[in-house]
Formats: structure tokens, sequence, C-alpha cells
């Protein structure tokens, strides 16, 4: 397994808020990595930094084999170097249909001119198929994607995350609002992506991480509190009075 | 590829269709064909309203398609007026000119012909010399560049500063809102180089078709309109289908979402808002030959709120609706303040529609925005359902 992202050292603060205080995680590839911590413990400003939302006041975030740095990237540069992005709240274009949702997803070349003239790969009624099939949405497929419902939502969004192709995968709390069977099936579909690639995976739900059984991060106050498996960083002292004491 | 580009958007051959039918419907009852049910003067009306539903197309696929509400559409096709104007102005004061030079005794040297013709286009704002602007005004094909590449120039630069520091929603058409009062000022200025409030006039005669008459020349113009509207519609069309537009509506409904997907928003923005601005320029060309005659007040800001109410009331997002709506409140608009439209005598007030026109067309806009989101356009939606239903 190869060190694929670093990040190190790095610091955000908003307003004197110090929101991420000197934070260092190393993810592979492939590897399924969660992330824990209570309200406020950074995991989304985290992802903020690494998909180039926020730039960070100090620090490094170091990507791929050549070891290439994110902070002077734009998001959409970002994005294009492999890193996928699922948002807290299911965010799929609800006027559009579920394919021209996947489509637009689809890892293809992304410039005005390359769509408007369809330099676009012949491929693409299969890659869809591909996509959806693995999301089990292929019979929503001409759905217009505002009608699914919200498991549905969240399982599109990741299935465009597929579909882009990424090297690391961000999910942020995936399985927020979705039903026992749902979270089950989100749990595979995250476990088979994380086979060919890294997955990052956000979450509160403490079942729903032992189920996914990966490395764990737990994050406090900015920073890394404790690393390893579930039941190692479930045993930590810190931990223990830090968040699941509560 | 055409074809399937057809069959999958058959409202593109069924507003060809129309429009077809319209204009040669138009053309049979013209003055020129000789049956004359349709006078001169409402041909251009005609001609003119086929002008401003392109204008209005290319509105929708900023703000209806894409999100950008641009206050600043209606400037650009003033400028694609004022570019056409030149040279109409220039090359007519010049055969003017010309012909009464012939008569003196010596033959005028060029000198004398060009401070002649400035004098006769300038002296209203006293002045004689040529402005640097009308550099190119003796030539037709570097004037019709213009008429496409200086509202595409000036919106790329403007597109460039405002995309790219992401400024975005009432800003952003607060900011073009301002480049269009900023304009609107500016050729008001009588040192603008642009005659200031007189603006350009006589425009309908077309240097070299002296001998053609207004009614064929009107008539021709309605033909360059109509296949103008047509051309411009299924252009946007072809552009708003397919992945393209796909991600141009994705960019109108969450911004952020399409750049995490790795999409440069900016470059579609900035393409987009260009491109409008382009078609926007050529509507305006072949509008002011149909009016007559451009002045800044044509610019104003007030301009482009309008493009943006008939849009609104035609239905945004779907480029049928901005010609209906474009075409049915000009048309209304210019009945109502034409004079023609009757009075109603309540007794204790009369209400004259000329003032109070515009009070209906604003309560129209807000009912059709609270109540008809989707506009005039909207209806199809609602019979198209209907018709699947039983």
């Amino acid at each position: 397994m190869n060190t694929l992202f670093e990040v190190s050292g790095v610091s955000v603060s908003f307003d004197g808020f110090k929101a991420i205080n000197n934070l260092s995680i190393q993810i592979g590839e492939p590897e399924l990595r969660a992330i824990i911590g209570p309200n406020g413990a950074g995991k989304t400003t985290f992802m903020d930094i690494v998909t180039g939302k926020t730039k960070p006041d100090e620090g490094y975030v170091i990507w791929g084999e050549k070891s290439v740095s994110l902070l002077g990237m734009s998001e959409s540069q970002i994005a294009q170097a492999g890193i996928g992005r699922k948002f807290q709240k299911p965010t799929v274009f609800e006027a559009q249909t579920v394919r021209e949702n996947i489509t637009m997803a689809l890892k293809n070349p992304r410039r005005p001119f390359d769509l408007l003239f369809n330099r676009v790969a012949t491929d693409t009624e299969d890659r869809v198929r591909a996509i959806s099939d693995e999301i089990g949405l292929t019979d929503a497929l001409e759905q217009t994607s505002g009608a699914l419902s919200h498991g549905q939502k969240q399982w599109l969004e990741i299935g465009m995350l597929l579909a882009q192709d990424p090297r690391l995968l961000l999910v942020d709390e995936p399985a927020a609002g979705m039903s026992a069977v749902e979270r089950e099936q989100t749990t595979d579909i995250l476990v088979r992506a994380a086979k060919t690639r890294a997955v990052v995976v956000v979450e509160h739900d403490m079942d729903f991480i032992r189920r996914l059984n990966c490395k764990v991060t737990v994050l406090h106050q900015g920073s890394v509190l404790a690393e390893g498996s579930l039941d190692h960083v479930t045993k930590n002292q810190d931990v223990i009075d830090v968040y699941l004491g509560r | 590829m055409q074809n399937t580009f057809i069959a999958k958007n058959p409202s593109v051959l069924w507003f060809l269709l129309g429009l077809s039918i319209f204009t040669v419907v138009v053309s049979i009852l013209s003055e020129a064909a000789g049956t004359a049910f349709i006078s001169t003067s409402f041909l251009k009306t005609l001609g003119k309203t086929l002008c401003l539903c392109l204008v209005a197309i290319a509105m929708d696929v900023v703000w209806g398609y894409c999100g950008i509400l641009s206050l600043g559409h209606f400037a650009f096709f003033g400028i694609g007026g004022y570019a056409i104007g030149m040279w109409l102005m220039y090359d007519r004061t010049k055969d003017i000119v010309v012909s009464s030079l012939e008569n003196n005794i010596l033959p005028p040297t060029p000198e004398e012909i060009t401070t002649a013709i400035g004098t006769q286009i300038f002296g209203v704002v006293g002045s004689t010399d040529f402005p640097v602007i009308w550099a190119f005004s003796h030539s037709l094909s570097l004037q019709l560049l213009a008429v496409v590449f200086v509202p595409g120039v000036l919106a790329l630069v403007f597109g460039w500063l405002a995309f790219r520091s992401r400024v975005t929603g009432v800003y952003l058409s607060i900011l073009t809102q301002a480049m269009t009062l900023a304009l609107s000022l500016y050729f008001f200025q009588n040192d603008s180089g642009l005659r200031g409030n007189n603006g350009l006039s006589g425009l309908q005669n077309i240097p070299g078709l002296e001998a053609v008459s207004q009614a064929t020349l009107s008539l021709w113009f309605f033909w360059a309109s109509a296949s103008a509207l047509g051309a411009g519609y299924l252009l946007f069309a072809w552009m708003t289908s397919g992945k393209f537009g796909s991600v141009i509506r994705a960019i109108r409904d969450n911004e952020a979402r399409v750049r995490f997907l790795g999409y440069h928003v900016e470059s579609y923005k900035l393409f987009i808002f260009t491109i409008t601005a382009m078609v926007a320029g050529v509507a305006g060309a072949l509008y002011y030959p149909q009016a007559g005659i451009i002045n800044p007040a044509e610019i104003a800001p007030i301009a482009s709120i309008y493009l943006v109410v008939w849009v609104a009331i035609g239905g945004r997002g779907r480029l049928y609706g901005a010609v209906i709506g474009a075409a049915v409140v000009s048309l209304m608009s210019s009945w109502f303040t034409g004079g023609s439209a009757p009075d109603i005598n309540l007794g204790i007030y009369t209400v004259k529609w000329t003032d109070w026109w515009l009070v209906l067309l604003g309560v129209t806009f807000v009912a059709v925005t609270l109540f008809f989101p989707k506009g005039i356009g909207g209806l199809f939606d609602l019979l198209a359902r209907k018709e699947k239903q039983s």
C-alpha cells in the first residue's frame, strides 16, 4: 500500500477560532478510512481543505506519486487530479435526470468545446449503465433526480463520485437519514469502491463505522486524537473522555 | 448527428416550421407583394419584434439556462445597432456630400469631402472631426465584424473580470447594470463621438439601395430578421441540449457542486456570456435599420430590465418561452402605448393606456412571478401533461 495522499502540519483558523490545529493524516491507496469526532472537531473543514474550498494558514497537502501540492490548485483542478467529494447533504442536480447527472460526472474531457462538439468517449452508455447498476438505480435512469428518495439521492451522489473515477473519495456522512437496509447497501458500495482506490468516510454513526471494518482516525479540536482499529480507539481513554463518554 | 439532434428536440422543428409559415404569410400580405394587408410600418414592427425575440432567446440562455441574471444584454444589442448605424450614416452622408459638391467648378479634394461629411454628421454636437472610433465606418464589412466582435470582446473582458472574482447572483446583476448605465451615460456625452443624445438617424435608408422602395426594403429586413431568429434558435437549441446544456443548467442550480465535479465553471459562464452578447449584437444590427434611429436612451438599464421581464413572462429555461414573451409583450406594448388601445372611462377617472400600460405590465410581471413561475411557456407543459393523462 503506497501513500496516496498526505496532510501534514495543517492549521486553519476562522476569526481566531482554530478549526484545524496542526493536523497530519496519511491515506494509502487502496485504503478505506473512517474519520470520526464530535461536532466541531474539524471533519468538514478537513474535507474543505483537501478539495480546495478552504486554504489553510500553514502546512502541506501532498498528493500522488509525484508529491504535488494541492494548495495552489482550484477546486476543478483538484477534482480533475482525482479527488471526488460527496457532501453531507445530498447535492444532486434535482432538475435533471439520473442519467444526465451520471453522464455529467463521467470521467471525460471537461472543457466547453469538448462538450459542445461532442468530443466525448463513445462508451458513455456502457459506463452509465455500469455505474447505475453499482448504485442500484438502473430502473430510475430516466427519472428526474429530484423525485428520488433521500437514500437514492445519496447513492446517486456516490455514483457520480464513482463516475468521476477518482483515486481518492471523500464521503461526508453517507448514511445520514438512511434506513437500516439502505445503510447496509451503502456500506457494500463503499467497501467495494475501496478495493481499488482510497476512500475516506466521515461519519457519526458507530454501527456504520463498525460495519466498514477499517482503520479509524479520531479527530478532536482540529487534530488527531487517536488512530487505529475501531476496537483500539474505543479503548483509548482520551477518546472515551472527549467523545464516547458524553 | 443532425438527425438525432432534431429527433431529440422535436420542438425545434415545430418552431422553425411556425416561423417559416409566419414569414410566408406576412410576405404575401405585405405591401411589397401588392396585397398590402400589412402596412410597411407594421411590417417593420413585426421585423423588429423578430429581432427582439432573438435577443430574448440569448437572454434566456444566459439567465434561464445558465443562471446569470445579466442586466447588460440590451446594451450589447444597442452596440450592435450603433456599429451598423455608423456605416449606414457615413456611407449615406458621403453620397449626399459627393453629389452636392459635384457642381463645384473645382473638383473637391478628398480632405474637403471628409470635412464635409464630418460637418454633416457631427455638426449637431459642434464638431467636424471624425472621432477615432469611426475609423472603420467607411467599410461595411469591418462594421459588420464590429457588430459581432465589439459586444463579444466587451462581454469577454467584463465577464472574465467578474466571473474570475466569483461575483455571482444579485451582485453580478448590479455589476452588469452598472456597466449598462456607464455605457449609456457615456454614449449620451457629446464628445463620445456618437452624436450624444441625438444618436444615429436615417438608418432606414440603405446606401446603394436608394432605388428600392421602403416597402421592399422592409420585407428584406423582415426576412433577414426571421432567418437570424431561426439560425439563433437552432444554435441555442443545439447548445442547450446534450451534455453542454446539462452542465450549464447544473451551474445554474449549484455552481459549487459543478466545480467539485471537475468542471471549470468560469470558462462555461464566460463562453455563454460572450456568445449571447454576440448574438444580441447581431439582433441589434438588424433591429435599428428597421427602427431608423438609435440613441443612448435605447441602451439605458431599463431596456435590459424589460428584456428580463419578457423572458420571465414567456417562461425562462425554454427557448420558445422567450420568443413568446418577447413577441407578446413588445407587440402589446406598442399597441397600448401607440394610442390604439381604447381608453376606459370609469366616470370619475379615465384610464389612459398610454399611462397605465406600465402599471399593467408591472402587475402582470408580479403575478407571473408569484403564480406562474414557468411563464406562458409553462402552459405548454400543462397541456402536454393533460394530453398524456387522457
